[in-house]
């Protein structure tokens, strides 16, 4: 549609249009944003609620600054902080093992303080809590002295304020807040690849991808030109039977293609995944198109100037076809790098060294349920490198999936 | 340098239908410069494109010097073209495009070099040679074309329409290039054009085709003084030859060719070249004449049997010369059903005949005008109206 | 006189006497080949059928003892062909070593483990990634200057990076080699070397080629008097050779072979087969209706062997509809509501967002390059993406609509283990993945809209909304057509994404999300019925090909009564 009216009215409805994309946009784009931002969390933080999007860490301090009273100062490792709901300042948690007192007051049973398991002195009272005797004792509440029983030993953590080093309290780690700062974490793609057998998988990916693209743009400009200049009996209907056979789902071969897998010996090989698909009908036709498509005149030319059939293709015809061979390989890639199906059947679960991406995902996915960070790490792995492709060849890729698709 | 002889070829498309070429016998002399020409579908372009081996020939026999070439791949025949569409190698330079066939044929570098740029020179592409074809005007692709065939010094040249892309101008300075090229070099050509003012001016000799039959072939000057059938008189000439239905009468000594209420007498000239017309005194033939046939009264010299009355449909003011359309109420001549037209295109009235006279630029005529013309009939052609053959 | 015997030559008339030239003795040579050919046949044949330490399973036996029949007889009229100088026996001489070397070759590639090694290949890839990379670096700038020095071969500065390129791709080769260690392959080869057999291919392999170049000489063309039409024919053929060998073995054949298991109970674990006709397919497809007088009868109504499907109340009567293979028609019911619901999400977001596309405005590009990229991002990361974010607990959806009030916190829906919105959810992720393609298609479909068409109705005064309508509509009739169809075939084969999604188990809760390539996939390979698997393959297939060929048959009558306009 051309919009070619101007003034106030069509402002609106060019901004409206513009609003309306970039939503849809948004929608389509805010999954891999989830994706990318997931690879980069640490795996605790993936299953809190509500989801966020940016990778944090804990914040930490490096021991030798805090000013450590009575504490072991065992700490190499940074020490995270912390906040409590009734002060301002951070504090670090020096100690996450220690024994933890519950006390609770007499005159307030449903509070609970936290202590520490040394502190508070026996008065000698009792009292009856649930029908058992349990002792009094006298502890320090904001400075006032309270008489509470103490309900409960568990183990806990030591804070030390960072203002005011004599601040020291015990607390139920989890109940408190860790203070988080801005932290992706790339170890998890280092991880991914290499402890989770990812990295085998891209190598295999890799080796895949590139010969069964190569495979099939060689095999697709010998007979794409073969049926669309050289003249043999037959011609006409076989290529009407390649036609054919790019109708006919891939499901109906996985069987006996499995069983021919099995007897010549290539079941859980990687071959099983390049050599039978080396040959592409819907290349061939790309091909056969375009080459139908350039001037016969040319190669007349070049038959009078005695040049074989096989110089006349590499010389004359391929130089030429560089949109349809671009396309092909970028579709060929696209199909190889992504196939799943077939992968699935062939190549045995047990055997983690003959996974292509797509079968290490969905393992990793079903396995690793509590790595998420880790799943997605691996995900982008498999997905960055078809968008990439894309994105680069997307001038040849997109003007010709649509004419081809049409004609 | 070689002969190139056509016996008995025809061509025959498969799953039928009427033969391309039929039973062609043609001999082309080493060093001519022959011309095929003939309205679209007549063959001329098939008869070409065997001799370069990209048509199959169904039957007779093709050679090119003392070789039996049927069989023999394009490659292999020693023979350069230059297509209609030039058919240059889009991705590669004019050099490259030029160089091809030696690179093909092994030829060391040095001399390929050579040879490109002594080619580039005749043409005047020197300064181009390291351009794309999309970066160049129709004319110097058109060069290219040439160049690519005259690097290979084959022992043929063919041409298919090489000029009809161009426009006019352009046309007319390349055809006396390519004479040109074809005199230096001194290697046979064989041109096929659709033009038959190219085929005059160009040609050695002209070989006139018709639906897959050739007409004739002779010298352009014999084609114009002495067409071998109707067609051919009709086809070679511009404005072309005027046709028309007449009844002979009169008598031996003074044959008269009536029409259309006129009576024309027949001069001397023309009983002698068409004999026949004694013989056929009171049946219909068609009588020929050229425009220039036609002159004022008083500009030529004409017994008064020789001169005519006519009401000028349209004149035409060329300078030099003027063109006088004039309508005759006669059925127009038919070759095979088909209505023969005066030009080409016209829109036919079956029932009337135009002729067009020529006449000398000075008199002032205006259409509508009737004049009295004189007609030159000792210059006349005669045919037979069945056969289209010639009454002699 | 000269001339007339010199044409009878190039006649290719068969003359009776051969001159004794270098041909003459090749040829000589060539007739003994094809008798040691027809030999190495019949040996060919012996040793299929039972090789001492190769027990071949039967495909490739029968296809080598198909083979090497055809090849006795080939060779032996070859033999005699070449001998008699006919014109057949070039073509036949071609054909016959041309596909002994085919098979020679890849016989002795096999013997060598070569297919094998393919696979493990993959394991020094991986452990020489680095230098595979820079080899592609290296080669990269070849390429690259090898653009630039095109029409200008004495460039200095893509002479240089074309020289770096190789160098590098050259030092990188080295370092590839030493770290991806291929001791074991040499050492492999070595062995295989020892055994006659594979000496025996490659002599084999080796003999076949030389045959073969000679037969396609010109020389030896000129000699059995080849036609150009023949010369073609066999060029053609052999271009197309890789492709076509290609395409029967790995495509017609098990096409073929499929069909036939399907007629077969085959269960593969004991390797047994039996004849059982159409069986497979009547039991996929039976269906039985009874009447019941209460409601929710189970199966005591029903005929042996079928279970229940479904419970149905029409007109007040209770019907119970039961099915032989239940899972099959629960796929064939989810899948078809999977496809209505799927295919307009799919295809009318793609209809309005081209048009918008296809206006002139800045930055369409962008979007569209956008919306395509769920295309192309491979199933199982998108799947695996999305069933995060479906996620009861912690999954996005659910918090997007918690933040939009429409439904509160901690109340997630499971969207992937409720039966209702498990089918759903594949619903919103595979019309997610598939509106760009969709919109790209239209997109094309648009360019052939004429601008006149455009115009005309703008100074009619039509609005936006009615030249939507009643011309951008319309017009783009055949485009939806084809985009409804390939993507309602792509529907139909919905695997991938329940794989991913479902759960807790493949089929999903209640089998909400059982697919018909599920469930054959899970008989072919989790039961082991592979012939009953196959049926079902073929069932689906005529369902599949149904939507192409209406598609196909609409195409033609569209383009011959002149639809597009």
């Amino acid at each position: 549609m051309s919009v070619r009216r101007k003034g106030p009215r069509a402002t609106i409805v060019r901004i409206v249009t513009y609003l309306c994309l970039v939503s849809v946009a948004v929608i389509v784009v805010f999954p891999f944003v989830v994706a990318f931002a997931t690879s980069t969390k640490n795996s605790q933080d993936i299953f809190n609620y509500p989801p966020t999007l940016i990778p944090k860490e804990p914040q930490t301090i490096d021991p030798t600054e805090v000013a450590l009273p009575d504490v072991d100062a065992d700490a190499d490792e940074p020490l995270p902080l912390y906040a409590f709901p009734d002060s301002d300042t951070q504090f670090a948690l020096v100690d996450n093992d220690v024994s933890v007192a519950e006390f609770r007051p007499l005159d307030d049973v449903d509070r609970i303080i936290r202590l520490d398991v040394t502190s508070g002195e026996k008065t000698g009272e009792v009292v009856i809590i649930d029908g058992a005797e349990e002792d009094i004792f006298a502890i320090e509440v904001d400075g006032t002295t309270v008489e509470a029983y103490r309900s409960r030993l568990t183990s806990g953590g030591q804070f030390v304020s960072l203002d005011d080093p004599t601040d020291v309290r015990v607390e139920l780690v989890n109940v408190v807040e860790p203070l988080q700062q801005f932290g992706p974490r790339l170890e998890n793609f280092e991880e991914v690849l290499i402890e989770k057998d990812f990295g085998r998988s891209l190598t295999n990916t890799v080796l895949v991808t590139i010969a069964v693209v190569s495979g099939q743009i060689l095999t697709s400009i010998l007979g794409g030109y073969a049926f669309a200049r050289i003249k043999f009996k037959g011609s006409g209907p076989l290529f009407l039977l390649y036609l054919g056979s790019v109708m006919v789902p891939f499901v109906v071969l996985i069987i006996p293609l499995f069983q021919l897998m099995l007897q010549v010996g290539w079941l859980d090989n990687l071959s099983a995944l390049i050599i039978p698909f080396m040959f592409s009908a819907y290349g061939t036709f790309l091909m056969r198109q375009f080459f139908i498509s350039i001037p016969i005149e040319i190669e007349e030319a070049a038959l009078l100037d005695n040049a074989s059939r096989w110089k006349i293709l590499w010389r004359i015809m391929v130089p030429l076809a560089r949109p349809a061979t671009a396309t092909l390989a970028t579709f060929g890639f696209l199909y190889a790098w992504n196939s799943f199906f077939w992968p699935l059947v062939i190549i045995n679960s047990g055997n983690p060294d003959g996974r292509v991406l797509s079968l290490a995902l969905s393992t990793l996915g079903g396995r690793s349920s509590t790595d998420l960070n880790l799943v997605f790490a691996g995900a982008m792995v498999a997905m960055a490198p078809p968008i990439l492709v894309f994105l680069f060849a997307q001038r040849y890729f997109v003007e010709n999936s649509a004419s081809s698709g049409l004609k | 340098m070689a002969e190139v002889t056509f016996r008995s070829v025809s061509k025959q498309y498969e799953g039928g239908g009427p033969k391309a070429v039929h039973d062609l016998e043609l001999d082309i002399k080493d060093g001519e410069f022959m011309v095929l020409v003939g309205p679209s579908g007549c063959g001329k372009s098939t008869a070409l494109r065997m001799i370069a081996g990209l048509e199959e020939i169904t039957e007779g026999e093709l050679r090119i010097g003392d070789r039996l070439v049927n069989d023999v791949p394009p490659g292999d025949r020693d023979i350069a073209m230059v297509f209609q569409n030039y058919a240059l190698y889009p991705h590669m330079t004019v050099r490259e495009n030029i160089g091809f066939a030696l690179e093909v044929a092994k030829v060391k570098k040095a001399e390929i070099k050579a040879r490109t740029e002594e080619a580039a020179e005749m043409l005047g592409l020197t300064e181009y040679l390291d351009r794309l074809p999309k970066a160049l005007s129709g004319g110097q692709r058109q060069r290219v074309a040439m160049g690519r065939a005259i690097v290979r010094s084959p022992q043929v040249f063919l041409m298919d329409e090489p000029l009809s892309n161009l426009d006019a101008k352009l046309r007319v300075q390349m055809r006396s290039e390519i004479i040109q090229i074809q005199k230096r070099l001194g290697t046979t050509m064989i041109y096929v054009t659709h033009d038959q003012i190219e085929a005059m001016t160009m040609g050695h000799r002209v070989a006139v085709m018709r639906l897959g039959v050739l007409q004739q072939v002779a010298h352009p000057q014999e084609l114009y003084q002495r067409p071998a059938n109707l067609f051919v008189a009709a086809f070679i000439g511009s404005p072309a030859m005027n046709l028309i239905n007449v009844t002979l009468d009169g008598t031996a000594e003074r044959p008269t060719a009536n029409f259309a209420g006129h009576t024309l007498a027949i001069g001397g000239g023309a009983i002698e070249r068409y004999p026949q017309i004694v013989d056929r005194i009171g049946s219909s033939v068609v009588l020929g004449l050229r425009p220039e046939h036609f002159s004022m009264e008083g500009d030529f010299d004409l017994p008064e049997d020789q001169i005519l009355e006519f009401e000028i449909e349209l004149a035409e003011a060329m300078g030099a010369e003027a063109h006088l359309h004039i309508m005759l109420d006669v059925p127009v001549v038919e070759l095979d059903g088909q209505p023969l037209s005066a030009e080409d295109g016209d829109e036919i009235l079956t029932s009337t005949t135009k002729i067009i006279a020529r006449i000398d630029g000075v008199h002032y005529v205006t259409s509508g005008d009737s004049l009295r013309l004189g007609v030159k009939t000792h210059l006349a052609h005669f045919f037979d109206p069945d056969t289209g053959l010639p009454l002699s | 006189m000269a001339a007339d015997a010199a044409d009878k030559a190039d006649a290719g008339v068969d003359r009776p006497d051969a001159p004794d030239t270098a041909l003459g003795r090749k040829l000589k040579l060539l007739s003994l080949w094809h008798l040691v050919g027809a030999a190495v046949s019949v040996m060919g044949i012996l040793l299929a059928r039972r090789s001492g330490d190769i027990e071949l399973p039967w495909m490739p036996r029968y296809a080598l003892q198909g083979f090497f029949s055809f090849a006795f007889v080939a060779h032996m009229a070859s033999a005699y062909g070449v001998g008699a100088r006919t014109r057949w026996a070039r073509p036949l001489s071609l054909a016959v070593n041309y596909l002994l070397t085919l098979v020679a070759a890849s016989a002795t590639l096999h013997l060598f483990n070569a297919y094998q090694a393919l696979g493990d290949f993959g394991e020094g890839l991986y452990k020489a990634f680095l230098p595979f990379v820079v080899i592609c670096v290296g080669l990269l700038w070849v390429l690259l200057s090898g653009q630039m020095l095109a029409h200008r071969p004495t460039a200095v500065g893509p002479l240089r990076l074309r020289q770096a390129g190789w160098g590098l791709a050259g030092i990188a080769s080295v370092w590839f080699v030493v770290k991806a260690d291929p001791s074991g392959l040499i050492s492999s080869i070595g062995e295989t070397l020892t055994r006659p057999l594979a000496l025996g291919a490659i002599a084999l392999t080796f003999c076949a080629a030389l045959a073969t170049r000679l037969m396609w000489s010109r020389a030896a063309a000129k000699h059995f008097g080849s036609t150009r039409r023949v010369d073609e024919a066999l060029s053609g053929l052999a271009f197309l050779s890789p492709n076509l060998l290609g395409f029967f073995i790995f495509f017609a054949f098990p096409l073929l072979f499929s069909l036939w298991v399907s007629f077969f109970d085959w269960d593969t674990t004991n390797t047994t087969r039996d004849f059982i006709g159409l069986e497979n397919y009547i039991r996929a497809l039976s269906l039985d209706f009874a009447n019941s007088a209460q409601s929710n009868a189970g199966t005591e109504v029903l005929k042996s062997d079928y279970q229940v499907l479904a419970n149905l109340d029409w007109f007040g009567q209770h019907w119970v509809v039961g099915a032989r293979d239940v899972e099959f028609w629960l796929s064939l019911k989810n899948i078809t509501v999977f496809l209505v619901l799927a295919v307009p999400l799919a295809v009318l977001p793609a209809l309005v967002l081209s048009s918008v596309l296809a206006s002139k405005l800045p930055g369409m590009k962008v979007f569209r390059t956008i919306y395509f990229v769920p295309s192309v991002a491979g199933v199982i990361g998108v799947s695996i993406v999305w069933g995060q974010m479906f996620d009861a607990t912690i999954g996005w959806i659910n918090y997007i609509l918690d933040l939009l009030g429409i439904s509160e916190a901690g109340q997630g829906r499971g969207w992937l283990t409720q039966p209702d919105t498990a089918l759903l959810s594949m619903v919103i992720v595979f019309a997610w993945m598939s509106f760009g393609f969709n919109t790209v298609l239209y997109l094309a479909g648009h360019q052939a809209i004429s601008k006149e068409l455009y115009e005309a109705a703008e100074i009619d005064g039509a609005n936006t909304w009615q030249i939507f309508r009643r011309i951008t509509v319309p017009q783009l009739r055949n485009t939806t057509f084809y985009v409804v169809i390939t993507t309602s075939i792509l529907a139909l084969q919905l695997f991938d994404i329940v794989w991913i999604l479902a759960r807790p188990i493949a089929g999903g809760p209640n089998f909400a999300t059982q697919t018909p390539v599920l469930t054959l996939y899970q008989e072919a390979f989790t039961n082991n019925r592979q012939g009953y698997a196959s049926a079902l393959a073929w069932v689906l297939f005529v369902i599949i090909f149904s939507f192409t060929l209406f598609q196909f048959r609409r195409q033609r009558s569209e383009v011959s009564a002149g639809g597009v306009s």
